[in-house]
């Protein structure tokens, strides 16, 4: 306002006469005059004095708008970000390994990265992989080498370990008996003395550098069989080097970024962090045509297994007609390895906090998984159901595809699956061909939401019952008479061998010669005989030109079926009530198939093959096929060998399959 | 000398007051044009350089988004109150050149987008070709409520709203998820602690404060201002779904507190009481839709969602409550047609009409009718044997959207007024005896039934 000053000196003049000659002409009296311009003055400075509060006013409230602008929209909760490794400076590790029959564990710089002491678990050679420039774990194993195999996947395993790594081992309990020559030399190239010479309830630790040094070993050997080694604790340090040295310099893309990610913090996947020549993350298989697959989601159910995780997802993702959006993985438990694998894959994942234990932990975790996927995908009428431990065949959705209209339009049915429970090497023939069974195979199957939102969920067992899901859904309540569709070579391959109701024995026996599918694009050719009633004509017709197999030889020797190809034969075995399976037992003990309970079977019929031929099973008079038979033929009756056998294995081991 | 100065001072003060006052009026006249520029800088046909920028930002944004092959449609308010104005126009000359900029710059902060969650792969390309472009982004995510009413999983957060800023002006992107219920929900807007205030003006934007429910939009791609762009076929009804279009979540985290305290009952009859109520309450919905009558979930079934998130298993029916002013005499037979006959009627639409209707094996479907008085709502109650009325009074609600058993329903937004109302304080403890001409804390009596019209007002069938 300054400036204004001078230049108004002018006016008064004009001003002041014309006011006073007014003022002089009025009133002469000095006193009111003097009262007047008093109050002029007056009025005069409240009003400049309301002026400027009034501005002030005016910006504050313009100021405090635009503070509150945001006030509504602030999140109530405090998010904290977490970091989710402690940073670390420092330049040496202190390392502490302990090895004993009960107890193992490994502590570095006093943090304690492995502690196991629970009983009966975690037997055999535990693996810690560092990151040689930060000091993180970056994998944690355990190999039970006391049994079959697992030294092989140990060799496996520490082959994918990048070079430069710092590795560290050590023996709970027992670690050498199936622990063969080429694991030992695979840990003597990484600088143990002791390996060769491990023996039965050795205790054994050892440090070392993936093609370098080694930092320090501890060995303890067993004095007799029936006692262990006196427990181990090797100290030790270990240098760090250069954050730079332990990364690979890809170039910068989307992809690579999420494998930098990924390859930084986890170790034991291979080739993916490979410097020199990774192996893809993107897959970009074939589409399908027509694929009426494309929009069902796919729930890939997974606990702590990454590295299954890991294999799974790759073979899922190869697979003609995939479409990545639809997967969502569900991970049971705040792991953070499993969640690692599905970020590097770009797909969603969500995780679960347990509920209850064993069984039913697993069985809540399916309920959760399921009702979750129909929430995010509203739209879906169907949802694949996948284990972590799956391999997908190359036609997995192509399969899906071609029979998902049945289970859309024939109510008889309660699932399609990739599975079947009889489909091993030399039992398994046809690509093309389907089943319908009144089992639920699992293993990769497909899931109405009617079912589902209906009558599955609503019921589910409560964590408090110690349930196998499965079993729960092949209750007669559930299923209700309903059939699932079965391929005859399976579309999906479980190669878990360590699992809830899983060892390597048991996977042997049971799951490793199962036949898979790797032929692309397969045409399925029965598809419509699958309803209800066409496949009714379709047995009556197979039955009607089937060749009635001699049933004075004995069903297990190879001689039973004669050596030709492409026929169809028929045997018959004595089957006195629906759910007497006395025969069918035996005779799938001595065909090597699965016989821990009845599986595949459709109305007392069983299908599969027998050297390249199609050999059905009809039990008699059961099955309402019996008529097919001649009067001449008498039923094979098998006995059980021993009488407990049938009786207790089947509820013990029936849940097996699940895992 | 003295006179002479005071009259100069005088003169001064009244000039300095008087510039002050000039001073104070154009102040306010640059305030009030900043706060709503529509009431001073009217649109006209010449493009002033704050107009093309809008139209250009818009541009440039459309751009980014189809090399990329988002498809976004456009939901800004403002605009499609101008285009409804012309759409018949608009929709008869879908490629016809504009002569002037009419829509895309018409004053305002922000222009508003949609996208629906699954129609794009969430890419990071985009966000990096937004910057190459000049743009600035925030991202907005948040929990995902489809994963809310699950015990214990924890999904990534979604993104549910984007911001592409661009010099002054700003694309608003809301994005939009399908629940279950066959509709379309979009959250609400919550910033984080670390996050920038004052990247725009937040409160202005017409997305965001409530989390939203919609049903799918058909589409139609338009050129509005020689831009191509897809806005909802019919505007005027879009404009309208989204003043109701409040969404209410379901209070999931206090019905699993409530399952803690009284542990759920999952006998087989609960079980299919459960599925029986759900499929009337489908049933129901569908019939009272395809009328056009607007219900909300009333007594037992509200309080089953607010305080379980679930049916009551006890509760033995299904309670909804219209306004009286959308009754429609349709509405008898056509719950008829869809199987549900007519069990009583009490009332009559002036008074205290209540219907009820005969479900599948004992589930009743109970429907009141809500009467709006100046400072309350009522509802009325009839017993049939001696012709009493009850009344039953609520505060004044509104209604907001809800997803209930795979259902988009209505309920009272004061929910907890309204519970309150019928329930008493007490609400949160499940009562299995239940009277309901005196266990509701609302309930008056309302005298009895002229007797000559009883045959009118007490129908049982």
């Amino acid at each position: 306002m300054d400036e204004w000053k001078p230049n108004p000196a002018v006016k008064p003049h004009k001003k002041r006469s014309w006011y006073l000659a007014w003022k002089y002409k009025l009133m002469n009296q000095r006193a009111l005059r003097k009262l007047c311009q008093t109050g002029a003055v007056l009025f005069l400075l409240v009003t400049v004095i309301v002026n400027i509060k009034l501005i002030l006013d005016t910006r504050r409230a313009a100021y405090e708008e635009e503070e509150e602008s945001a006030q509504d929209y602030d999140d109530e909760m405090l998010n904290v970000e977490v970091p989710r490794h402690p940073v670390n400076n420092k330049k040496v590790l202190d390392v502490e390994v302990y090895s004993s029959r009960s107890k193992v564990y490994v502590a570095v710089d006093g943090t304690t990265v492995l502690e196991d002491e629970a009983r009966e678990q975690g037997r055999g050679i535990h693996v810690i992989v560092l990151n040689q420039a930060t000091g993180h774990v970056m994998a944690k194993r355990v190999f039970d080498t006391y049994s079959p195999h697992e030294d092989e996947a140990m060799v496996l395993f520490l082959n994918m370990v990048a070079r430069g790594r710092i590795l560290i081992f050590t023996i709970k309990d027992e670690g050498s008996f199936h622990l063969k020559e080429t694991a030992k030399n695979v840990l003597k190239s990484l600088g143990s003395q002791v390996a060769p010479f491990l023996s039965w309830r050795d205790m054994w630790t050892f440090v070392g550098k993936k093609g370098g040094e080694v930092y320090g070993e501890k060995h303890a050997k067993s004095p007799a069989l029936s006692t262990w080694g006196d427990p181990v604790l090797l100290k030790t340090e270990v240098h760090l080097t250069s954050v730079e040295d332990a990364e690979c310099h890809w170039p910068d893309t989307e992809l690579n970024r999420r494998r930098k990610r990924f390859c930084s913090k986890v170790e034991g996947y291979g080739s993916v962090c490979s410097c020199k020549d990774p192996t893809p993350i993107e897959f970009n298989p074939d589409p399908l045509k027509d694929n009426k697959v494309f929009d069902v989601p796919v729930a890939v159910i997974a606990g702590n297994r990454p590295n299954y995780l890991y294999r799974m997802l790759r073979s899922l993702l190869s697979a003609q007609g995939v479409n990545p959006q639809m997967i969502t993985v569900f991970i049971d438990g705040y792991y953070e390895e499993p969640m690692d694998v599905v970020e590097l894959f770009g797909l969603s994942g969500i995780q679960h906090t347990p509920i209850s234990i064993k069984n039913a932990r697993v069985s809540q975790h399916y309920k959760a998984s399921l009702t979750a996927t129909f929430n995010l995908f509203p739209d879906a009428k169907f949802a694949v159901v996948l284990e972590e431990d799956l391999d997908i065949s190359v036609d997995f959705f192509s399969f899906l595809s071609q029979s998902i209209h049945l289970l859309e339009e024939d109510e008889s049915l309660y699932c399609i699956s990739a599975w079947n429970d009889q489909g091993y090497e030399h039992t398994a023939e046809d690509p093309s061909l389907l089943y319908r069974v009144e089992t639920m195979p699992g293993l990769g199957w497909v899931l109405r939401k009617s079912l589902y939102k209906d009558e599955l969920e609503p019921k589910w067992p409560t964590p408090e019952k110690l349930w196998d899901w499965d079993m729960w859904m092949r209750m007669p309540e559930q299923r209700k008479g309903r059939e699932c569709i079965i391929p005859d070579i399976s579309r999906s391959y479980h190669f878990g061998i360590v699992g809830l109701n899983m060892n390597g024995y048991f996977h042997e026996a049971y799951f490793k010669k199962h036949k898979f599918n790797t032929v692309p694009n397969v045409q399925l050719k029965n598809v419509e005989s699958l309803r209800k009633d066409n496949y009714e004509t379709e047995i009556h017709r197979l039955l009607g030109e089937a060749e009635v197999l001699d049933h004075s030889k004995n069903p297990c020797e190879d001689s039973f079926v004669p050596d030709t190809e492409g026929r169809v034969y028929v045997m018959f075995i004595r089957m006195e009530q629906e759910a007497d399976f006395t025969t069918w037992t035996q005779l799938a003990k001595c065909l090597h198939i699965w016989d821990l309970d009845v599986r595949g079977n459709h109305k007392g019929l069983w299908r599969l093959f027998r050297k390249k031929n199609h050999f059905l099973v009809v039990g008699v008079p059961a099955s309402p096929y019996s008529s097919k038979k001649p009067s001449s033929v008498t039923p094979i009756y098998m006995e059980p060998p021993a009488k407990e056998e049938g009786a207790v294995a089947v509820p013990a081991v029936a849940a097996a399959e699940q895992t | 000398m003295q006179k002479i100065n005071r009259n100069v001072v005088l003169a001064l003060l009244s000039l300095t007051s008087l510039v002050f006052l000039l001073f104070q009026l154009c102040y306010y006249k640059f305030y009030l044009s900043q706060k709503n520029g529509a009431a001073f800088s009217k649109v006209r046909g010449s493009q002033s350089g704050q107009d093309s920028t809008r139209w250009h930002v818009v541009r440039k944004f459309l751009g980014l988004i189809s090399s990329h092959n988002i498809p976004v449609y456009l939901i800004d308010p403002l605009i499609l109150g101008l285009v409804d104005k012309d759409i018949e126009q608009i929709r008869s000359s879908p490629d016809g050149p504009s002569p002037e900029c009419k829509y895309f710059c018409a004053p305002r902060d922000f222009t508003t987008f949609a996208l629906l969650d699954k129609t794009w792969k969430h890419e990071v390309g985009l966000f990096r070709t937004a910057e190459k472009m000049g743009f600035q982004w925030l991202k907005i995510i948040n929990k995902d409520p489809r994963l809310d009413g699950m015990d214990d999983l924890s999904g990534m957060e979604i993104p549910l709203h984007y911001i592409f800023k661009l010099a002054s002006h700003a694309i608003h992107l809301v994005v939009f998820y399908e629940r279950s219920g066959n509709f379309l929900w979009h959250g609400p807007l919550r910033l984080k602690q670390h996050m920038d205030r004052k990247f725009v003006p937040f409160r202005k934007l017409h997305f965001g404060r409530y989390p939203g429910a919609y049903e799918k939009p058909d589409l139609l791609l338009v050129s509005i201002d020689d831009l191509k762009v897809q806005i909802p076929k019919n505007p005027s009804s879009f404009l309208e779904e989204m003043s109701h279009s409040r969404f209410l979540e379901c209070r999931y985290r206090e019905a699993r507190a409530f399952f803690q305290l009284y542990p759920d009952d999952s006998s087989l009859d609960a079980v299919e009481f459960r599925k029986k109520a759900k499929s009337l309450l489908h049933l129901a919905a569908l019939t009272l839709n395809n009328l056009g009558v607007k219900f909300w979930l009333s007594s037992g079934t509200c309080l089953g969602w607010y305080r379980q998130c679930n049916v009551i298993p006890h509760s033995k029916d299904v309670d909804l409550g219209i306004f009286i002013r959308d009754y429609k005499a349709d509405i008898i037979p056509a719950f008829q047609k869809a199987g549900l006959p007519l069990k009583h009627k009490f009332g009559k639409v002036e008074d205290s009409l209540e219907l009820s209707f005969q479900g599948e094996d004992d589930v009743k479907l109970d429907i009141f009718f809500f009467y709006e008085e100046d400072d309350h709502i009522w509802n009325g109650g009839t017993q049939a044997k001696s012709g009493k009325k009850f009344k039953y009074l609520f505060p004044k609600f509104t209604l907001c959207w809800t997803e209930f058993v795979e259902l988009k329903v209505h309920v009272p937004c004061e929910t907890l007024q309204y519970v309150e109302a019928n329930y008493g304080l007490e609400w949160k403890v499940p009562v299995k005896t239940w009277d309901w001409k005196s266990s509701p804390s609302n309930v008056q009596d309302n005298g009895v039934w002229p007797v000559d019209e009883w045959d009118d007002v007490i129908q049982i069938y």
